[in-house]
């Protein structure tokens, strides 16, 4: 065992210098393999969640997300939101007015009116769960609302 | 000349062709490196001048570190241009991107935030228990300048390879801690009188913000306590709660990474404050290399403590023959130990082993991450100081 453990450092040390000089070509060949493997992904706080619904209106798009409650650690917040998303921007009328089903159930819970270029929006809630406009961004590629909501299961 | 000049210049000969020997592997590596940069697209000439003059200003410190035994001194000029050439490069990119170095709401909800290493300890605990990682920025490479993907293989990547290593040979930020506190001859507030508890701190640090973030799902260091996002980015001061970050942001930076290190010569926020090295001092167990004491030949004069950048080195260094947990194997005990009693060792061989391979050994990795990290960002940031005196803007 004496003579095995500095046989071993010895290596291991090597065995560094190799790990060193693979992390460039790592980080270029491992980088999607791992986020496939582990499937992580951005936080819905961030990120709006996933995409539930698309509405095709021909030379643009409506993304509706799924409502975001699950951004703690245990189980489901009281309030939370949900994104709604149009894209591409530049294909974006100057008003967009829309109803939006939030819950699938294949009811609009409210109506959201937005002007693309001054990025002021109205909310009309339908629902009762459905509380405020939490802001209206216009990110690179994309204009977003994000309405507050209470859980409707809690 | 005389026998014994002429055996005396034979054998610095010999050690300068034996560190060219050494020095060439790593040249090798770092020159395909930035061959592969430049086979991207149209070749700036400009960029070519940036890469070459990068790297042979990174490949000469090598050289001087293996023949001088001054590592210290030469890792240091290369981990403070390192910390300097970050944002030289990164607020213009956020410049050209962004339109300044706040990032709105509209770039936090696009994932336009870039990661940086800090993060991991934050991020753990949420990705394990629901498979989500708590910050605003992307997941694989795309417009940001540092992904998850990136920052998680390079952090796996260099802890396997250098350990705690990492707060003085791979950390981008670290140099500006170090600039400041190697600025003053003599500190104004001497080790003595720091209460050693302090520590402790970066341990504190590292909990609380584990736990916070894991609580509130939101990056909390990045918040609101990272010094370096006064060099980098930070939220646009659209509300109150902003307006505090950024304050708090500011404050951080002046007082542990200029004041304090100005008046103390030690690194306060490397040694004293950052979660990320404390996490690192626990992750460093798996790395193979650490410094030792050689106990016959320390005589107790205690420079090594009093010179320690990072409060890494106590009494009880002395009793045990190895330096504290936090150690961040910057050589500045390794260099300035009178009685060369102080040295880079593989765990597993005998401590009287060749410190000369040990230090080689280890020199490597660390070289290669220094390498990889800093001579990218002091390239990049050549290349925008160049662009500036021959365009006039550094913006694309």
């Amino acid at each position: 065992m004496e003579k095995i453990r500095p046989v071993l450092g010895y290596i291991m040390a090597v065995f560094s210098c190799l790990i060193s000089a693979a992390i460039l070509p790592a980080i270029a060949m491992l980088s999607e393999p791992f986020i496939t493997a582990t499937g992580l992904t951005i936080s819905p706080n961030y990120s709006g969640g996933e995409v539930v619904q698309t509405i095709d209106h021909g030379a643009y798009e409506t993304h509706v997300h799924r409502m975001v409650f699950d951004d703690v650690l245990i189980g489901e917040r009281k309030e939370g939101f949900i994104q709604v998303d149009w894209t591409p921007l530049d294909a974006l009328p100057a008003r967009i007015d829309e109803e939006i089903d939030a819950d699938g159930d294949g009811q609009a819970d409210f109506r959201i009116e937005v002007d693309t270029t001054t990025k002021e929006a109205m909310l009309t809630p339908y629902a009762s769960w459905v509380l405020e406009l939490e802001g209206a961004y216009r990110p690179k590629d994309f204009f977003l609302v994000r309405v507050h909501l209470k859980n409707p299961a809690r | 000349m005389t026998t014994s000049g002429r055996t005396e210049a034979r054998s610095s000969g010999m050690a300068v062709w034996k560190a060219v020997l050494l020095m060439l592997p790593a040249a090798l590596l770092s020159s395909l490196t930035w061959l592969g940069n430049l086979m991207g697209g149209d070749i700036d000439p400009l960029i070519v001048v940036a890469l070459v003059a990068s790297w042979l200003g990174f490949t000469v410190l090598f050289v001087l570190m293996l023949t001088t035994g001054k590592t210290y001194r030469y890792r240091s000029i290369m981990f403070i241009l390192t910390a300097i050439a970050l944002p030289l490069d990164f607020i213009p990119y956020m410049v050209e991107t962004y339109g300044s170095m706040m990032l709105a709401d509209d770039v936090m909800f696009s994932g336009g935030a870039s990661f940086c290493p800090l993060t991991m300890p934050m991020i753990i605990i949420p990705a394990l228990v629901k498979g989500v990682v708590i910050f605003p920025g992307e997941i694989l490479p795309g417009t940001a300048k540092g992904a998850f993907s990136i920052m998680f293989i390079l952090w796996v990547g260099a802890s396997l390879a250098v350990g705690r290593g990492w707060c003085s040979w791979g950390c981008f930020y670290g140099g500006w801690d170090e600039l400041f506190s190697r600025i003053r001859k003599k500190p104004l507030i001497k080790h003595k009188q720091i209460d050693s508890r302090w520590r402790y701190l970066p341990f504190a640090v590292l909990l609380a913000i584990v736990l916070l973030s894991a609580i509130t799902f939101s990056p909390i260091y990045c918040e609101w306590l990272c010094p370096f996002k006064a060099v980098t980015e930070f939220q646009a001061p659209s509300s109150v709660l902003a307006v505090m970050q950024i304050t708090i942001f500011a404050l951080l930076f002046i007082g542990l990474v200029v004041v304090l290190p100005l008046l103390t010569k030690r690194r306060i926020q490397c040694g004293l404050f950052c979660p990320f090295g404390a996490m690192q001092s626990f992750l460093n167990k798996i790395n193979i290399f650490e410094v030792r004491i050689d106990l016959e030949k320390c005589t107790q004069c205690k420079k090594c403590i009093r010179e320690c950048p990072t409060f890494s080195l106590d009494e009880s260094s002395l009793e045990s023959g190895k330096p504290l947990m936090t150690c961040t194997k910057c050589a500045q005990c390794v260099d300035t130990c009178p009685q060369g009693a102080i040295s880079y060792h593989i765990k597993g061989t005998p401590l009287k082993a060749n410190p000369t391979v040990a230090k080689v050994l280890f020199l490597y990795p660390a070289y290669i991450l220094l390498m990889f990290l800093g001579a990218g960002s002091v390239a990049a940031a050549l290349y925008r100081i160049l662009m500036l005196v021959t365009t006039g803007s550094m913006l694309h």
